[in-house]
Parts: structure tokens; C-alpha cells; sequence
């Protein structure tokens, strides 16, 4: 559900030491509330740091007896949290401040700036601890070896120095206490424990569900759309036809290739498997279901938008019968609700839940849905820019697997042929993803 | 997300706490909201177990005889507390879904006894997650007290009952992680909440409706959207304009409200996007100074096919699914549309947001809406939810209290 009460702007702001998951949990939260359709941005400190300080600091920078070096990341500090300030004055609805703030001193002086420049502002403090070296050193070989900190450096030396920094930062990190009167969430060990003080409010609320259920664990989301059905033959929109005879093929196939990818009895048992209640998507789901011995879930949630009056019209007709509904259309697909229906915005909205219910599963997902529908599905995930949204190529009879990691998403695209079961794999190269945003001069956005 | 339950393990729900914590309360809320969202959801308490047995003196209230002196009670609450364990165990081993057991669990020993009961007696895979209301406030506790355990209080001042209390204090023991249990700890009414080792989609929901919980009696007013040309022409569904007549019964509805409100602009005003909503809800919220947040989650039922039809032409030309309707009220659902079960779920981010509301809570929607979040505060069983009266012109007050809520209806004129 939307809530479109803009007249609270909301600071989020991060503790803990490094390698705990801070810039991760950042950038969930930042992706989340964009694609609801707020404007969030993250600011991070270490960016901050990195355009002014330079990248060829090295753990003795962080010393906090080196009184220089204090005072240069106190000054980013404050720079990053005035351009938070300058973004929520200048029409932004969330600002999330990504830093280590372990002093109980650097977090009053942010909450009171924070307080002092607005009249109502939310704040919440969202803390990360970790004690588990496994998961420790694993964020660090994941995250900072490929940080520009250390480029000039080999994994190894890198490694070493990173921890010397968390020991530089250990000696003066205080963990948030009641007496400090901040609305805080405690992170322990990935989830394991968590804590909650003081968070009341209507996003904040869904900020708590929303951590409760982070989880890094690498699982694939395959995302197919049903076979061709009747409609897409006769190219009409909506409707609840069932599948042609190619749309049929293509289920046989599709259920070929799942019974492939997951090899054994127990890996089929734990597949999340969603569906829709329309029949072209509940007749493929059920050849596959058949074939792999498991039961899909049907929800009406993933089912496909709501067109309302043009139900069962072509584009022609639609054009012919609605001209002006027809170019409101091509100028904003996003927002334009069809008479009666749903728009873009609306299937946001309304697959929010299956959102959260995939971020949560650890086990693999797969969804056979609609064009619309996954559309909103992909975006999310890959994070598309949202007026993206409604342009997306989702083509019939492809599989489109995503393996969502920290800091990117793993994309493969598995094109069947519903007739001869030919199979042609593309795969997105993520390493280019990767250099090219560390390339980007801008530090703000993510 | 309604279809999950039927792969669901059985849940078991343990309430943990001192006296007058509100594990009651707790879990009466609880147990009305999984039964709202499809579940078969039933309490096991001592209170229960007391009922159900007719050789105990009814008189005695054992759940409030925590007299730890009186050898006789102590027997007594054990006794009725293994008993109520056993109840919940044969439940769950039929055909119910989640079994919430409010009896004695606050020695670690007392729930090591427990947990081994379950794991001796339930021949099935179940889950357990263990839930503690503490609380240091002595206001709030003395409150819990007047409004919950007052009216059963016979002899026993409230000063005895404290004193019982402390005495029970020395022996409690709070739960720790070292008893590897998945918990939640809501300490003083959800200030500060602790949660461990959470695990499954049942439970993640359950925090998230726990979060929300808090002790402030507010009033929720329910109203439907005011008359329009479909009302006169006895036609269902579509997306009509307010007729006249229906703008000028807006207004005296605006007028209700400002002498109802009182001057509250802090109100959580919600309403449909359906034209005869917005409309509605703008002539009122002018008349009070406020804007009503519009959602889709409160538009009217999808009547599919029979949409914009009159009751007649839809007799005339659907006869088979008038008899589905009939026969299954609840379930049924229009071709093409929604069923009542599709608007519960639809509706549940609302209650989230009614839950959440520590202010008066103002819902301008639909007939069939209405019925589902009626139904939330007032029936045991969803299948009541068709037969629900909401009339047009009249404002439904509702005031939840502990174990019950209060109703009032007003026809503005």
C-alpha cells in the first residue's frame, strides 16, 4: 500500500564498523523505497572521503589519535550530511546517510543538525553487528578488496590493511544506548537478533519488516511468462484466454528445462513456485508443476494489469475506440491508468507484498506470470531506473534468471524455442557493471 | 498472501510474562487476526482448561489466584495448565493451524517441561515461537489492571494482587538465547522489541503485527461513500459520481465529524480511489480541515462481469452464479472479479495502518470493504462477513478494548 504523505521527510542514518553490511543494507533500503515511488538517495561518508582525502589512505589515516586525519573526515562527515540536508530540502523524501558513526558524540551532533534544519523530521539510526569472522571476512573479500582504496594494491596486503582499519576503528566504537534517545534498529549476525527501540511511523515500520527479513544469501529468481496464449495471437490486451497451441509447446519445454536446472528431489521440494490465478498462467505453471512433482501457489496479486474498459480490444481498436486515452498512453505509460483498471504505478503497488516474500526466501523462486507484471518484477531487482518500468523487453518464451548479489545483479536470459526446444543462453557480463559505476564521478547516487 | 497456509507446519504461540503484562490482550489480538486472514487459530489458557472442566469451583478465578502461598491454588494452575497443553496438542493434531497456549511458562523449567510435551505428544512437524510481554512501568501495569482484571475481582484488592506479583517476580525467569528458542520480547507495550532467531513467513508476519500493537483505546469510524446515480437506478459496481443528494448527506457528514472530532486534525484519514469516495471524502475532509489519503487496497469489490449491472439483469442473466452465491457466500467469487476472501487480503495493509494508529482512525469506502474490516474487530468467524448490515448515511464507532470492542452506530439524517 502507498502511503503518499510527503510532509514527513525521513533520515536514515547507519553504525557500525566496517564489513558489517552497512552500504548494503543502504542501498536495499534505497532501491525499495524507489521503487514504491520515493525519492531516497544515499550519501556516503567514504565516498565523501575518497573525492577529498584521496584514495591512497591507508589504515594509518584512520588512526584515531592522528589528529589531521580526524579533522579531514570529520569535515567529509559534515559535507555529506549537508547535501543529505540540501536533498530533503529540495524535494527529497528520504535521505539515508551510509557511515560508520560509532561515537555517541558524532551521532547526537547528526541528530541535533538533523532536528535543528527541519520542523518534523523522522530519524532512525539502523546499527549492523557482527561477531562472526566467517561472515566478516567474507564481506571483505567481497566488497572492499574491489574498492578503489585499494587498487594499487594485491589482495592480500589489502586484506591485511583493511583489518588494521577495523582495529583503528574498534578502539572508540560505542554501541547505541536507550540514554541517547535515538529510534534505533540493531542488526545482529545477518538477522539473527534484532533489536527495535522507539521506531513508530508508517515507513519506518515497513523499514523494520524490511530488515527483519535481509538475508545475503545467493539465490536464483527464475522469471518466465507464460506460454503465447490466444490473445497475444490475436493481439488483444487483457482478457483471461487460454493458451494457442505454440504457448503449449512452450510449456513442455519450459517444464524440460526446470526439471534440468534443479537436479535433485530436495532442491525441487524447496523451490518457492508462484503463479496467477488466470488460466494461461495457471496452464503453463501446471505442465511444469506436473513435471517437477510440486505444487505452484496461485495468487491473484501476480495477476496481469488491470485494463479495465479495454478489456479484450486490440491496440487498433483501442487507438480507434479511445484516441485520447490512447496518446495520454504514449506520453506517460507509467502513470496512465487505464478507466477502470490499473496503471503501472498501481501494479507497483500491488505486487509489493511478493516483493518482500522473495527478498525473505533463501530457497530458489520462480514465478510464471504476465508481461506487466514482471516487468515491475525485473525492475525491482535489476534496479532499473522506475519510468523504465513499463519499456522493458520481456519476451515470450524466455526464462529470465536473476541472481541477486551485494552490490549487483547476476542476469542470465534463457531463450526457448517452443517448437524445437532449442535453448540459446545470454548472459549479462557483470564485471563491466561493476568498474562502470566505481568509474562514475558523481558520489552520490547508487 | 492467503494460499500459503495449506503448506504451512502447525504454529504454536507461547505466551511468556507476569501477570498483568497483557498476554491476554496479546493474544486475543493475535488470534482474531489469524482467523481474519484465513487461519484456524484457537487460545489454550488456564482460564480455558477451568471452563471446560466441571469438577473445579467455577468461583475460583484461577488465572487470577496467583496466590504462590496457597499450596492448593499452585496444584490447581498446574493441573489446569498441563491440561490446557494437551487441549492445544489435540487441536493441532486435527484440523487446526495455529494453537496460542497462555498458561505457566515463566521458569526455564517450566519451559523445557513444555517444550517436551510438544515434542513427545505432536506426531507432526510444528514450529514454536515463543512470545514475552515485560514491562517496568507500574502506570502502565496499574492500568492493565483496572481495565482487564478489575470487573473479575471479588475480595482481592488490587494491592494483594501486586503483592502476589512481586512474589511471582523473585521466581521469574526471562528468556534467554541460551534456551534456543525463536522469540520475540515486546517490553513496555513495544518501546523496545527484541527479536531472535526468527524464522518462517507466518512468524515474520506475526512481528510485523506485534510492532504495531499498542494500548491507546482510539476510535475507528467506518462510513460508506454517500448516494449516487447507481443507488437510484439499483445498479452494482461501476465507478459513479455522488448524485445530489448524495453530496448534500457528504456535507451533513462533515458536519458529524466536527463535533465528533472535536478539532483533532491528527486523525488517519483513508479512503478509496473510487470517484463516489474521493468525492465523499472530499466535501468532509474540507468541513474538517484535512485531506483523506487515497488507496486502491479500499476500492469496492470487483463485481467482474456483473459490474454496472442491476440486481435484476444480473438475476436474468447470470442464474448460475447467483445460486454459487448463495450457496457459498464467502468464497464465492465473481467471474472475472474478487471474492470476499480477495478484499480480506486486499485489505490487510489497512488494518496494519488502523493498528498502527495511536489516533482516531476515519474510513470512507464500500459495502463490501466494510463488511471485512467490520469483521476484523467484531466476528469470530470470517463467515459471518457476508451477512454484516452496513447502511448507507450511518457512521459505524468502533472502540476497541481489551478482550472486546465497542460499537455505536449513528444515521446522520
Amino acid at each position: 500500500m502507498q502511503q503518499c504523505n510527503r510532509s514527513q521527510k525521513i533520515a536514515i542514518c547507519t553504525v557500525g564498523l566496517p564489513a558489517r553490511g552497512k552500504t548494503y543494507i543502504s542501498r536495499k533500503l534505497n532501491r525499495y523505497f524507489n521503487w514504491l515511488g520515493y525519492k531516497s538517495r544515499v550519501f556516503i561518508n567514504g565516498n565523501y572521503r575518497r573525492e577529498i582525502c584521496g584514495t591512497e589512505c591507508n589504515s594509518l589515516f584512520f588512526d584515531p589519535h592522528n589528529e589531521e586525519a580526524q579533522k579531514a573526515r570529520s569535515d567529509c562527515a559534515k559535507m555529506a550530511l549537508q547535501d543529505l540536508i540540501q536533498f530533503l530540502k529540495n524535494g527529497g523524501d528520504i535521505g539515508i546517510l551510509d557511515g560508520t558513526n560509532i561515537t555517541k558524540e558524532r551521532r547526537h551532533q547528526i541528530e541535533s543538525d538533523l532536528k535543528s534544519s527541519f520542523n518534523g523530521i523522522q530519524t532512525l539510526w539502523i546499527e549492523s553487528i557482527c561477531n562472526d569472522s566467517k561472515v566478516i571476512q567474507n564481506n571483505i573479500r567481497l566488497t572492499k578488496i574491489n574498492n578503489p582504496d585499494y587498487c594499487n594494491m594485491d589482495s592480500e596486503q589489502a586484506t591485511i590493511d583493511f583489518l588494521n582499519r577495523i582495529k583503528m576503528y574498534e578502539q572508540i566504537y560505542k554501541t547505541i544506548t536507550d540514554d541517547e534517545d535515538l529510534s534505533y534498529i540493531k542488526t545482529i549476525n545477518v538477522g539473527a537478533d534484532i533489536i527495535v527501540h522507539q521506531v513508530y511511523g508508517f515507513l519506518l515500520s515497513k523499514v523494520v519488516s524490511f530488515i527483519m527479513n535481509l538475508h545475503t544469501y545467493p539465490r536464483p529468481i527464475y522469471l518466465s511468462r507464460h506460454g503465447e496464449s490466444q490473445y497475444n495471437v490475436d493481439d488483444r490486451v487483457g482478457g483471461d484466454s487460454d493458451l494457442s497451441e505454440l504457448g503449449e509447446m512452450y510449456a513442455d519445454k519450459l517444464a524440460d528445462f526446470f526439471n534440468q536446472e534443479f537436479s535433485t528431489k530436495e532442491i525441487k521440494n524447496e523451490i518457492i513456485f508462484l503463479t496467477s490465478t488466470m488460466r494461461r498462467a495457471v496452464h503453463t505453471s501446471d505442465v511444469v508443476a506436473q513435471k517437477l512433482e510440486i505444487q505452484p501457489l496461485q495468487l491473484k496479486t501476480l495477476d496481469e494489469i488491470n485494463v479495465g474498459i479495454c478489456d479484450g480490444m486490440t491496440y487498433t481498436e483501442i487507438a480507434q475506440k479511445f484516441p485520447n486515452d490512447f496518446q495520454e498512453r504514449k506520453i506517460n505509460k507509467l502513470g496512465y491508468r487505464y478507466p477502470r483498471g490499473e496503471s503501472y504505478l498501481d501494479l507497483i503497488s500491488r505486487i509489493e507484498p511478493v516483493i518482500f516474500e522473495i527478498e525473505r526466501s533463501r530457497q530458489p523462486v520462480m514465478i510464471i506470470a504476465h508481461q506487466a507484471i514482471l516487468r515491475c518484477l525485473y525492475a525491482y531487482f535489476h534496479q532499473n531506473e522506475i519510468p523504465e518500468v513499463p519499456t522493458l523487453d520481456i519476451p515470450l518464451h524466455c526464462v529470465i534468471k536473476l541472481t541477486p548479489a551485494a552490490y549487483f545483479c547476476d542476469e542470465k536470459r534463457v531463450l526457448i524455442n517452443p517448437q524445437t526446444g532449442e535453448i540459446t543462453i545470454k548472459e549479462e557480463y557483470v564485471q563491466e557493471f561493476i568498474r562502470s559505476k566505481s568509474k562514475q564521478k558523481s558520489f552520490i547516487d547508487l | 498472501m492467503q494460499q500459503y497456509k495449506k503448506t504451512q507446519n502447525k504454529l504454536i504461540l507461547v505466551l511468556v510474562g507476569l501477570p498483568a503484562r497483557g498476554k491476554t490482550h496479546i493474544s486475543y489480538k493475535l488470534n482474531r487476526y489469524l482467523n481474519w486472514i484465513g487461519y484456524k487459530s484457537e487460545i489454550f489458557s488456564i482460564k480455558g482448561a477451568q471452563q471446560n472442566n466441571d469438577q473445579l469451583d467455577q468461583n475460583i478465578d484461577y488465572e487470577l489466584e496467583i496466590d504462590p502461598t496457597n499450596q492448593q491454588f499452585v496444584d490447581f494452575r498446574q493441573q489446569l495448565s498441563f491440561t490446557a497443553a494437551h487441549q492445544l496438542v489435540n487441536f493441532l493434531q486435527n484440523d487446526g493451524d495455529i494453537a496460542l497456549y497462555n498458561g505457566l511458562t515463566s521458569t526455564k523449567l517450566d519451559r523445557q517441561k513444555l517444550k517436551s510435551l510438544f515434542k513427545e505428544k505432536l506426531k507432526l512437524e510444528y514450529q514454536v515461537f515463543w512470545i514475552e510481554s515485560i514491562c517496568d512501568d507500574p502506570q502502565v501495569i496499574l492500568n492493565n489492571i483496572n481495565e482487564s482484571k478489575l470487573s473479575r475481582f471479588k475480595e482481592k484488592t488490587i494491592e494483594q494482587f501486586m503483592n502476589h506479583i512481586n512474589v511471582l517476580a523473585q521466581d521469574y525467569e526471562s528468556l534467554e538465547n541460551i534456551e534456543n528458542l525463536s522469540y520475540i520480547k515486546l517490553i513496555n507495550i513495544g518501546k523496545l522489541v527484541k527479536v531472535h532467531m526468527l524464522e518462517g513467513y507466518l512468524c515474520s508476519k506475526i512481528v510485523s503485527f506485534l510492532l504495531n500493537l499498542h494500548a491507546n483505546n482510539r476510535q475507528i469510524y467506518l462510513v460508506r461513500s454517500c448516494q449516487t446515480e447507481y443507488h437510484l437506478l439499483d445498479k452494482i459496481g461501476g465507478d459513479p459520481e455522488l448524485s445530489v443528494t448524495g453530496k448534500q448527506n457528504s456535507q451533513q457528514l462533515g458536519d458529524y465529524f466536527i463535533e465528533e472530532l472535536k478539532g483533532n486534525k491528527n486523525i488517519t484519514f483513508f479512503t478509496s480511489q473510487m470517484k463516489r469516495g474521493i468525492q465523499t471524502a472530499e466535501i468532509v475532509g474540507d468541513k474538517l480541515g484535512i485531506k483523506a489519503l487515497k488507496t486502491k487496497n479500499l476500492d469496492e469489490i470487483d463485481y467482474g462481469i456483473c459490474d454496472g449491472l442491476t440486481v435484476k439483469e444480473i438475476a436474468a442473466k447470470y442464474p448460475k452464479q447467483i445460486k454459487e452465491r448463495k450457496a457459498n457466500p464467502l468464497e464465492f467469487k465473481y467471474p472475472r472479479g474478487e471474492s470476499f476472501l480477495d478484499v480480506i487480503h486486499r485489505v490487510e495493509p489497512i488494518i496494519y495502518e488502523i493498528e498502527r494508529s495511536r489516533e482516531p482512525v476515519l474510513i470512507i469506502a464500500h459495502v463490501a470493504v466494510l463488511k471485512c474490516l467490520y469483521a476484523y474487530y467484531h466476528c469470530n468467524q470470517i463467515s459471518e462477513i457476508p451477512n454484516i448490515d452496513i447502511p448507507i448515511n450511518c457512521v459505524i464507532k468502533l472502540v476497541p478494548i481489551p478482550y472486546h470492542c465497542l460499537e455505536s452506530r449513528v444515521i446522520i439524517k
